[in-house]
């Protein structure tokens, strides 16, 4: 595969959040705005990137039986990075981001790729990957937490945007909000996916992924 | 046995490095955490307090684990800044900064920390809210329960509890204050 194509599967053929359904915690947890959203996935960007070079750079290092607890050592030690230096140069976005940062640890979109493609290619085409998974997963961030600011609290980036008389839906912006928007989102991808598919006269399958139990993690060993 | 202290052994290297990298990390960040710590506490001292010309964080006094800022004008006390938190919270504990005026009566107020729920329990950092709410409140001559129960505190609609957890850290705050008043006056401050 070219790196072009590595890097741009990761923002829609296989976009981590809307086609992988992976990392839904921080995806629910974080979007109540834009603004928050654009944080967080950068963060994770930021660490899936250095773990994806860690990882690809110490593949042929790491023991297979203990690559889990090489690879959450290597994740962890980048989070703890993101966590101090925010905490530090971008106080504010660091106290609305708060808890969720430690939580990206154990965003499995980062274990998920550490496992399934830089423990396996070259370091090149694992920052290909890295980036490309990062940015798709910030964007699906950043399009759930603007549907949710716009219809939760009538603004975007902060700007009021749908008049003085918009009685904003509070729920959007709590923790239900999250779910519902994320289902629309999802339907969304899946009908525009359906009308590509019928466009090139081909069968649509739903992503397999979209039932839980074929989550990369319950597949590690097989595979192996 | 080989295999068991060649897995132990790479494991460990690779936590030797990252624990490492991160020492770096960690004193590199230290400072600017420090510091960004303080002035974003500092912010809310100033804002809370009356007029001044001093600077409160240099003035600032400790006693026992308790820190209060004064507010000085022309070398008279106008005023004090200090902490205040509850654990009644709708979702943990809330902290805020207090500021009240030479006669004890509150002057502004801003929310430290808090995990309140968005869009409704949140809606009370808004400073203009606060103020609105606690402004000119005094330890004596105000009833601190909430207005729906027969006091003097309003609430926003629909987060009674975390107006009710303000209320508590308010009025445990300036009971303290008012405790150690008489000491602060006793000359422990420097112009």
């Amino acid at each position: 595969m070219s790196l072009s194509s590595i890097f741009s599967k990761g923002i829609w053929k296989e976009n981590p959040v809307l086609r992988l359904m992976l990392g839904l915690c921080p995806v629910l947890a974080v979007t109540t705005s834009v603004e928050n959203g654009l944080g967080m996935g950068l963060a994770s960007t930021f660490v899936l990137l250095m773990s994806n070079l860690i990882v690809s750079l110490l593949r042929n290092f790491i023991p297979k039986k203990v690559r889990i607890p090489a690879y959450i050592v290597v994740i962890a030690s980048f989070v703890t990075v993101v966590d101090l230096v925010m905490h530090g140069f971008f106080y504010e976005l660091h106290k609305s981001l708060g808890l969720f940062i430690p939580l990206i640890v154990v965003n499995c979109i980062i274990l998920g790729r550490a496992e399934a493609f830089a423990s396996r290619n070259s370091v090149l085409h694992s920052l290909a990957d890295g980036l490309g998974m990062g940015l798709g997963f910030t964007l699906s961030l950043m399009v759930l937490g603007g549907l949710r600011e716009v219809l939760g609290s009538g603004t975007l980036l902060g700007w009021p945007i749908m008049g003085p008389n918009f009685p904003p839906f509070l729920v959007m912006i709590l923790p239900p909000g999250a779910f519902l928007g994320l289902g629309f989102l999802l339907a969304g991808m899946n009908k525009l996916e359906e009308r590509r598919a019928i466009r090139a006269g081909e069968a649509y399958e739903p992503p397999a992924e979209m039932d839980c139990g074929n989550c990369v993690l319950c597949k590690l060993d097989a595979d192996r | 046995m080989k295999e068991a202290m060649n897995l132990s052994l790479r494991l460990a290297l690779i936590c030797a490095v990252a624990a490492l990298a991160l020492s770096q990390v960690a004193s590199f960040t230290a400072e600017p955490i420090a510091a960004a710590e303080y002035a974003a506490k500092m912010e809310a001292v100033i804002a809370v307090l009356p007029a001044h010309d001093n600077a409160p964080g240099v003035d600032a006094v400790d006693l026992d684990a308790r820190t209060y800022y004064p507010a000085m004008k022309d070398g008279e006390v106008v005023g004090w800044a200090f902490r205040g938190v509850t654990q009644l919270g709708y979702s943990g504990e809330i902290e805020v900064m207090i500021g009240v005026d030479a006669a004890g009566a509150i002057e502004g107020m801003r929310i430290l920390r808090h995990a309140e729920t968005p869009g409704l329990g949140s809606n009370y950092a808004e400073p203009a809210m606060l103020a609105d709410f606690f402004g000119g409140k005094t330890l004596v001559a105000t009833d601190w329960r909430m207005s729906k129960d027969g006091g003097d505190i309003d609430a926003v609609t629909g987060a009674t509890v975390t107006g009710r957890a303000l209320a508590d850290a308010v009025q445990n705050a300036l009971k303290q204050f008012t405790e150690d008043l008489p000491r602060l006056a006793a000359g422990e401050v420097d112009a």
